[in-house]
């Protein structure tokens, strides 16, 4: 799962990614461990609005393509037991 | 006098941190505005008296999100903070850390701790906390930390006293640093902190990282800069969690509600886009309308001076010099203020409400397939008022690549200068029609606005084509939280923006107004005759009207004569100038359009005995006007943005050889 397939309002944490991603992206608070949200998406493969760490950080679809997350479902169930 | 206690003081901090509202409280009105040496990021500085004896400096950096430099931005900040030059030497710096957002604030302030710099905290958007109902350890955390922190409220004041007494004591940390280099980059740190004498692990670890110098060693330990730079961050936030853990309580429910609630309407695809175009509009009309009043108030006043003074002044160089040369060229500076600081107002208010970050994101999709992104929409639409503000506007984009896409092609769009020389055209030589029910007319003048925008638009794609880049910034932003903009920021926008203006661009513009007068009251071995009735030589007889004639072989595949030829040379003070030569040419006593026009369609083509203006040249004459950077005050502003009159030369060569070449072909096929 990648942070492009979250919908709206899912929640997910982030893994460690196999690739080099931006370091920006560590820095502005978007690091594995973290708990992230999908806040909202522009249409037609535009950008989309996460929310990690306290802060709403927006990136283009191919960046959010690129960074690996937990399943959603999964990890309701676990927060369930 | 001088004063020997005089304190460097920088505000360092992520944006939206309350930056500005801070910097204008501590400075007052005394701020001024400068460039940073090698770049054109404008950097805003302030004096102030702190206490008897005491002045501080205080400057404002742009915000950053690690010290580590992705952006100009960040170098800039990193440049700064490295700097141990005498008179560059920052040193104290206050951190800043919005209240609401403090986890990704303070991983900034302890990579600021490490370098060993004394400093002290700020923490903004007080109010809100509490509003939110957050509540922070204060001493617990300052404890930490090693620094002390002081609460303030930029619109109050609340707190500003003990900030100030806490940079007057400020040292370095007692605690940290709070990330060291593990042991295998020790060898390549030792490297960098011999050759350039930092004396501090941070510094010599920053300065390593960031330059291409030290790559090999870096990658000699097994990781990437980047990654080396990635794990940073991980042990930083490691260590912020853990005293926002102890220290900070929230109740996270209420947090962002209202950001989020309107942001439901202000991103959402259907009222998100009606809410934007609504917003552009409004900014569209009032560059055009609202500020010409203004305009108009500066373009007579003007004259009136220019007429008073060569009514008192004996006739003479100097005097004409004076009244059609400098008086003119200073008009020609001022007319534009009142556009750049409605642009300028607006933008701010953008900025501060949090809405700019909003249109980046809502325009993103459309800009993207021409290398632009969402931030292009602002210099694109004001480009329709003026390419001077347009150009301005430029500088709030933190992508320097872009940003010279942007001014590249912003020239393009159809400036309100533009106006009269098309309805002059439109009006010889295209037919009063109508065209399924439609002026044929409106038409040709919607088209020629539509030229422009895809132009501008395609030329920034083929740009992005075949310049190649070496460092990709990948496009993330924050999405900072709505909030109401204090107008005393917004004013000071407005003044810093106009003050710079004012001094840069306009010394270039007057200097070209001035040797234009010349070139255009002057011939080879001609001068006018100053006696008591001023004899003007003939505009044919002048530098101009020689150059004009000069090149008419070169123009005239293009289908303009001399005269027209001298008319679009003399419209490189401003466009509309072209109206104003033909009528001189034509001896027009009044520059009433109707009397021009009426004599430009008397001029008959001395070969066929038709009318002149018809359809070839007049289309070839819109496409020319349409394409061609003919106006000196952008290329003044495009060299002043960019610190580059080679930038502004090439781009006023390329745009002159498209204008020609779609002339050429225009004229060629309906000639």
């Amino acid at each position: 799962m990648y942070l492009s397939d979250l919908k709206v309002g899912q929640k997910a944490i982030v893994l460690q990614a196999s690739i080099s991603l931006p370091v920006k992206l560590y820095e502005m608070g978007c690091m594995p461990g973290e708990e992230i949200e999908l806040n909202y998406a522009a249409p037609f493969s535009g950008p989309m609005c996460f929310l990690v760490q306290g802060t709403s950080i927006s990136m283009r679809k191919e960046l959010a393509e690129l960074v690996p997350i937990t399943d959603p479902n999964i990890k309701s169930l676990q927060n369930d037991r | 006098m001088i004063d020997k206690k005089a304190i460097r003081v920088a505000l360092v901090g992520r944006p939206n941190t309350g930056k500005s509202s801070l910097f204008n409280r501590l400075t007052g009105l005394r701020q001024k505005v400068g460039n940073y040496p090698g770049v054109t990021m404008e950097k805003t500085m302030g004096l102030s008296k702190w206490a008897p004896g005491v002045l501080a400096e205080i400057i404002d950096l742009p915000g950053i999100y690690s010290l580590h430099a992705s952006s100009v931005d960040e170098q800039v900040v990193m440049d700064s903070l490295l700097n141990d030059d005498v008179g560059e030497k920052i040193d104290v710096v206050i951190g800043l850390a919005d209240g609401t957002n403090l986890k990704t604030c303070l991983f900034v302030f302890t990579q600021i701790i490490d370098l060993g710099i004394p400093a002290v905290l700020a923490i903004t958007m007080t109010d809100q906390m509490e509003r939110r109902g957050m509540e922070l350890q204060v001493s617990d955390l300052s404890e930490s930390l090693g620094v002390p922190i002081s609460l303030i409220n930029a619109r109050s004041g609340q707190g500003i006293d003990q900030l100030r007494a806490d940079v007057l004591k400020a040292t370095s940390s007692s605690k940290g640093p709070f990330f060291q280099p593990g042991g295998l980059h020790l060898q390549w740190v030792n490297q960098v902190d011999q050759d350039h004498d930092f004396n501090s692990v941070y510094k010599s670890w920053l300065y390593g990282l960031s330059s291409t110098v030290y790559s090999d060693l870096i990658n000699n330990t097994g990781r990437t800069p980047a990654r080396v730079r990635a794990d940073e961050a991980i042990k930083r936030y490691r260590v912020v969690n853990d005293w926002l853990r102890q220290f900070f309580h929230t109740d996270p429910g209420k947090d962002r509600r209202w950001t989020a609630r309107l942001d439901k309407w202000i991103v959402n695809p259907i009222w998100g886009s009606v809410i934007l175009f609504g917003l552009l509009f409004i900014i569209f009309q009032a560059l055009f309308y609202g500020s010409e009043t203004p305009m108009n108030f500066i373009d007579d006043q003007f004259a009136h001076l220019s007429n008073f003074l060569s009514g008192i002044l004996p006739s003479s160089f100097l005097s004409h010099l004076i009244t059609n040369g400098i008086i003119p060229g200073i008009s020609g500076v001022l007319i534009f203020i009142p556009q750049i600081a409605l642009l300028f107002g607006f933008i701010a208010l953008l900025e501060e409400s949090g809405y700019m970050a909003r249109v980046v994101f809502i325009m993103d999709r459309f800009m993207r397939p021409f290398g632009l992104s969402g931030k292009s929409v602002v210099p694109m639409v004001s480009g329709t008022a003026c390419a001077i503000p347009a150009i301005m506007s430029t500088r709030n984009m933190e992508n320097s690549r872009e940003r010279w896409l942007a001014i590249a092609v912003t020239p393009l769009i159809t400036c309100a200068a533009r106006l009269p020389v098309y309805a002059l055209l439109i009006s010889l030589v295209i037919p009063d029609q109508s065209f399924f029910g439609m002026s044929l007319r409106g038409l040709v003048l919607f088209g020629l606005y539509l030229i422009g925008f895809v132009t501008a638009l395609l030329g920034s794609a083929l740009l992005t084509k075949i310049m190649p880049t070496a460092k990709v910034n990948p496009f993330l932003l924050e999405m900072p939280s709505y909030r109401l903009p204090q107008l005393k920021n917004v004013a000071h926008a407005i003044l810093n923006r106009t003050k710079s203006f004012v001094s840069e661009a306009g010394k270039i513009i007057l200097a070209i107004s001035v040797v234009l007068w010349f070139f255009a009251s002057f011939g080879p071995g001609k001068a006018p005759d100053f006696n008591q009735d001023y004899v003007a030589i003939p505009i044919e007889d002048s530098y101009v009207g020689k150059m004009g004639k000069a090149i008419e072989p070169v123009m005239k595949p293009l289908g303009f004569d001399w005269k027209v030829s001298i008319a679009v040379l003399s419209s490189f003070v401003a466009r509309e100038v072209f109206v104003g030569t033909m009528a001189t040419l034509y001896s027009v006593d009044d520059n009433e359009k109707s009397s021009i026009r009426e004599q430009m369609a008397k001029q008959k083509n001395p070969v066929t005995g038709e009318p002149y203006f018809n359809l070839a040249v007049g289309v070839s004459l819109l496409l020319f006007y349409a394409f061609a950077m003919q106006c000196m005050s952008t290329y003044a502003v495009v060299a002043r943005e960019t610190r580059s009159h080679k930038f502004a030369a090439i781009q006023f060569l390329i745009l002159g050889i498209l204008a020609y070449g779609a002339a050429f072909l225009a004229y060629s096929a309906l000639a």
